[in-house]
């Protein structure tokens, strides 16, 4: 199971053979330190297949940790292993990898489809399998049409799916996405979350870091939260959410008379707290919310209240992070 | 022939043909590269002007042995007088009372009327024979074959030249034996040779060939690394090793054709320009592309040194001015002191010696030629004073030995070329490495 | 295995296979994503305790200012301010710290003839004396003298500070904080021009002073010597300004039309460097002055001859002609300036 830590080779992709057993990417207790500033701090994960989103408020460390792992960095504590080999010693694996950087910093002077092929050309394409290889990552992400068109001329959007294209080419089985959402208006986003959302459908491991949690919860519900430089949670999104036991839930009913139902309600044993925010709405905290919602039905027919909406605002990624880090999700 | 060897040569032939040709490329889009490259062209072209322009002057013709005056104003220049074997301080004494009587010649036929026709040099210690009286007061008949030969090394009317231990030319001469060269002759060919050599060594070696390399390859990797773009590059499957050799390769793709068209420009500028009875001196090609590789060497090393510090510190302008003054300070003392030790810390000093090295080869007999401009000047056996010809003292301060000792010229080129391949090949590695170990925002 | 990473407090799960120092271990294997399944039937997760103690609600309250706003030369003052104390104390401009200490070094080395003067006054020897102290060539020497000052040290001087005095706020984006404040383009980029000017003087014209009055302190000069000097020093003073100016003048000239930090940086050393270097070839080999007239430093040196009444080494032409090519190039350099300025679009480049 364990990789072989020791390895080191040259960036000949014909001479390197994946650790095959290894997973996708492993960090054992990895730390980045400048000066006194923790980036990162004992990070141990691992993982293979699938789409994971990374999430962390600005300066969690989500961009350190991806340097890390692309070998743009050097860990000061701590093995990395990409493939099972270690990425900053050896870029052997980057045959197998795409990275989006953050940034808007791009070669505005070469069209999109130059600046495809040419790069792909490092991965030791030829200029013709390089251009073929440009067109098809480029269809992909569906700017195809404006392949020959100069990136500085592109909207933020478009240079986002450039970038991503970029990343796709020579079908890479790890694709790091970093904040790849940034800066985009809501259709640039909805076409990369589709685009991210199809690589994962067809098995590549995909690793999207945001800050923006709703995006987040539309691409994937496997995440990794990560807050001043600490690992804070990994799983499912729902399954984080349960286990968080002695953190309340809260739920928002929406009826005319929140008050009549507040009476029923209470006597749930479950309902710890009820509140009125709002002239219509009620807002009931529970600690166990599988038999809060037991009860519910029986309580709304028996006392013939009009509901309008029953709301489960907690159970999203901000106030997951917000318990986590101890500011009580409001 | 899909052997292994051949598919990994390859697949890096293909990295570096792609970052190669991506560096020309960014290099195209940046407005400071056809500035800088423009302003070089300029400089080049205001020189070649300037040369040109000395190449058509009208050198006055100076009496460097002073036969052209009458001195005894009897319309006779002293020179004619003196053939003729007439008193020339005597007004009762001229060849108006030979028999026919001999018309007075006109002064100006006595400026000038002795060419430059040294055409050895010595070497070692055995000393030549040189010169040919080419006015034919030496060799008169009348004059006794003591008067001809009156350096007493048995040959007639001819210049002894020898070298002394210590290098110094020795000349004797005997008298009225090239006594009188011709100025302009003499002029445009020491300014010729000396314009090569300067706009060679100062132009081409230092100016172009470090100002370049200051302005484009300074930012090549880091301006990269700054703005992040570094990053799509690196996530690639290859070493960074190989991404600061291949940057350096692109930039060498764009400087050294750049060099090549300006020296060919130079070289035909001067070639048809230059002075001499054939239309094309074809025999300078051989200056002109030493000096073109020495600028290659010169902009390689300099481009591998720049990018390096570039890449080791953000700051690395900070290091790279003042080598840069140094290096000028550096290429004004190998002007004067070839040999200095302290030459050979520098990157110039050995790119010059492929320069000097080259001009010992094409011009066997360059020494010579300053010092018989020089030696002009003096007082001569009647006491004439005269200065030293135009276009000597250019010519000694652009010429110098190549620095290595008494080696031959071809050795000290092969020994220069290799110390700066050294350079380049060690800061090529140093560089490398450095750049494996940064941390790229 | 890392002292020095902060262990943190929280006791880790149980089923743990990593580290005990990592607060949360994570082997995951995720090989259905988003898309296939809901995600529901698949559902462990790892978490640590609620300890973190970040992130609460503060009540704002809105204060509403109405001070009186400063003239505009207070603002001018400030940003000044923040340029030239950079140089000294943290907190304001951060200049680099190469270029403070080449700052430092250049200001020690540009003393040495102070100390050589000292040197002759201590031991009394005439000889060394006449050769550093304090007398018109070497007045003149102090502030124009090519070797080792006007190569080595005063254009490399310009060359750093004026490196990306311009630029680089426009790189960072933060010449946008300035033009958020009531402050023109123009007395921005007159400010940047005086502080740069003054760090400049800080060397060059601080120890030209202090080598004058070291002389008069170590030499115990009485007022007929000072008489006659003193007009010697203004003369001296005088070009030193004028070289502050013109470096000035080229450098943000050159700073403004570029957005590297390299760039005006060796352009300014190129100028005054090469055109040196080809003046000198050009009257070398084919005794032609004219050359000089496109080189700042030998106008510079030309002017500051005729000012301290110096031995002219410049004879083909008058003193006049090298001032107006001074003023010419000045003018040339401040139009691109104002130009560039006026026309700078405040964004992040």
């Amino acid at each position: 199971m364990m990789p072989d830590f020791h390895q080191e080779g040259q960036a000949e992709t014909t001479q390197w053979q994946p650790e095959q057993k290894a997973p996708v990417i492993l960090l054992e207790n990895v730390s980045k330190t400048y000066g006194k500033i923790h980036a990162l701090s004992g990070v141990t994960l691992a993982l293979s297949g699938g789409v994971t989103g990374i999430l962390g408020l600005n300066g969690a460390g989500k961009s350190t940790l991806f340097k890390i792992l692309m070998g743009k960095i050097k860990p000061s504590a701590g093995q990395v292993r990409l493939f099972g080999t270690n990425p900053w010693k050896n870029p052997a694996p980057y045959a197998r990898v795409g990275f989006v950087p953050e940034g808007e910093k791009m070669h505005d002077w070469m069209t999109a489809h130059d600046f495809i092929s040419t790069f792909a050309r490092l991965n030791g394409l030829t200029r013709d399998a390089a251009k073929t290889e440009a067109d098809r990552v480029l269809d992909f992400v569906g700017l195809l049409d404006v392949a020959h068109k100069q990136i500085g001329r592109f909207s933020k959007g478009m240079r986002q799916r450039t970038k991503i294209a970029h990343a796709l080419v020579c079908d890479p089985e790890l694709i790091i996405l970093d904040e790849p959402l940034q800066g985009c208006d809501p259709l640039a986003r909805t076409t990369i979350m589709n685009v991210i959302r199809e690589l994962g459908r067809m098995g590549r491991t995909v690793i999207v870091s945001s800050h923006i949690l709703t995006e987040i919860e539309r691409i994937t519900e496997q995440i990794v939260i990560l807050h001043h430089g600490r690992l804070l949670a990994l799983g499912n999104l729902h399954a984080i959410r349960e286990k968080m036991d002695n953190i309340p839930h809260r739920i928002d009913i929406g009826c005319q008379s929140p008050k009549e139902l507040a009476k029923s309600v209470i006597d749930i044993a479950s309902v710890h707290g009820i509140s009125f925010q709002d002239p219509e709405k009620l807002t009931v905290q529970t600690r166990n919310l599988g038999d809060f919602h037991s009860h519910l039905p029986k309580i709304i027919i028996d006392g013939g209240h009009k509901v309008d909406s029953i709301d489960n605002p907690d159970d999203d990624l901000a106030s997951i992070l917000g318990y986590l880090t101890g500011g009580g999700g409001m | 022939m899909a052997d292994k060897t051949n598919t990994i040569f390859r697949a890096l032939d293909r990295k570096a043909s792609a970052i190669t040709e991506f560096t020309m490329r960014q290099y195209r889009t940046k407005i400071s590269t056809w500035v800088v490259l423009i302003t070089g062209l300029v400089i080049i072209s205001l020189l070649m002007m300037f040369y040109i322009d000395a190449m058509q002057r009208d050198f006055e013709s100076v009496d460097n042995d002073g036969d052209s005056i009458d001195s005894d104003g009897d319309s006779y220049p002293d020179g004619q007088e003196r053939l003729y074997g007439t008193n020339p301080f005597s007004e009762l004494s001229n060849p108006g009372f030979f028999q026919p009587p001999i018309p007075p010649d006109d002064p100006s036929v006595w400026v000038d009327e002795d060419d430059f026709d040294w055409n050895e040099s010595p070497t070692g210690t055995r000393s030549v024979s040189v010169g040919y009286d080419d006015d034919g007061d030496c060799r008169t008949e009348d004059r006794t074959s003591s008067q001809k030969d009156t350096n007493d090394n048995g040959i007639e009317c001819d210049i002894e030249l020898s070298l002394s231990l210590t290098g110094e030319f020795m000349y004797d001469a005997d008298n009225l034996v090239d006594e009188d060269p011709d100025d302009e002759a003499y002029a445009k060919e020491a300014l010729h040779r000396a314009s090569i050599l300067g706009i060679g060594k100062l132009g081409f070696v230092f100016i172009i060939s470090i100002f370049i390399p200051l302005f484009m390859a300074t930012g090549l990797i880091r301006d990269e690394m700054n703005s992040g773009t570094m990053h799509y590059m690196l996530t690639k499957p290859i070493a960074r090793t190989e991404v600061f050799f291949y940057r350096v390769i692109g930039y060498l793709g764009i400087v050294w054709p750049y060099l090549i068209i300006l020296t060919l420009i130079s070289a035909v500028v001067t070639g048809f320009a230059g002075p001499g009875d054939s239309l094309f001196r074809f025999a300078e090609f051989g200056i002109w592309l030493a000096i073109l590789f020495a600028a290659m060497m010169a902009t390689l090393v300099y481009g591998m040194l720049f990018c390096f510090l570039g890449v080791m510190w953000r700051y690395g302008i900070v290091l790279a001015i003042p080598f840069a003054a140094w290096e000028l300070g550096m290429a004004l003392l190998s002007m004067g002191v070839p040999d200095a030790p302290i030459l050979r810390f520098s990157v110039i000093g050995w790119a010059l010696i492929i320069v000097d090295s080259a001009s010992l080869i094409v011009w066997p007999d360059m020494a010579l030629l300053i010092y018989s401009g020089l030696s002009v000047e003096g007082t001569d056996a009647l006491g004439f004073e005269s200065e030293e010809l135009i276009g000597s003292e250019p010519l000694q301060y652009f010429y110098a030995n190549p620095g290595l000792g008494n080696i031959s010229p071809f050795l000290s080129m092969i020994i220069a070329t290799v110390v700066l391949l050294i350079q380049a090949i060690a800061l090529l590695f140093v560089g490398g490495a450095i750049f494996k170990g940064k941390e790229i925002e | 295995m890392n002292e020095q990473i902060d262990s943190p407090e929280q006791n880790p799960p149980e089923d743990l296979s990593f580290s005990e120092h990592a607060p949360v271990t994570g082997q995951g294997r995720m090989d259905a994503a988003w898309g296939s399944k809901d995600g529901d039937e698949f559902t462990t997760a790892q978490i640590t305790n609620n300890t973190a103690s970040v992130g609460y609600v503060f009540e704002q309250i809105y204060k509403p200012w109405n001070g009186p706003l400063n003239p505009r030369w207070m603002r001018n003052w400030a940003i000044l301010r923040h340029h030239v104390l950079g140089i000294f104390r943290k907190g304001h401009r951060p200049w680099s710290l190469p270029t403070k200490l080449f700052i430092v070094i250049v200001f020690i080395a540009s003393l040495g003839d102070v100390g050589l003067t000292l040197l002759s006054a201590l031991i009394g020897s005439p000889a060394l004396h006449t050769m550093w102290g304090v007398n018109r060539d070497n007045l003149y020497g102090h502030v124009l003298g090519f070797f080792p000052r006007n190569m080595l040290y005063y254009p490399i001087l310009a060359a750093l500070l004026v490196g990306g005095i311009i630029s680089e706020d426009r790189y960072h984006g933060t010449s946008a904080l300035y033009f958020s404040r009531p402050i023109s383009r123009f007395d921005y980029v007159m400010m940047k021009y005086i502080s740069v000017a003054i760090i400049q003087a800080f060397v060059v014209l601080l120890t030209l002073m202090i080598y004058y009055f070291v002389e008069i302190l170590a030499m115990g000069r009485g007022w007929a010597w000072i008489i006659d000097t003193f007009p010697l020093f203004l003369a001296a003073f005088g070009g030193g300004i004028i070289l502050i100016i013109t470096y000035t003048s080229i450098g943000l000239g050159l700073s403004s039309v570029s957005k590297g930090k390299f760039f005006p940086g060796i352009g300014l050393v190129a100028i005054v460097l090469g055109t040196k270097t080809l003046a000198v070839l050009v009257s070398n080999l084919f005794e032609r002055d004219v050359m000089y007239l496109l080189s700042p430093y030998d106008c510079l040196a030309h002017v500051g001859q005729a000012l301290v009444g110096t031995q002219p080494t410049y004879d083909q032409y008058s003193w006049t002609w090298s001032l107006a090519s001074l003023v010419l190039m000045n003018a040339f350099f401040l139009y691109i300036l104002s130009s560039r300025v006026a026309s700078m679009e405040v964004t992040r480049e």
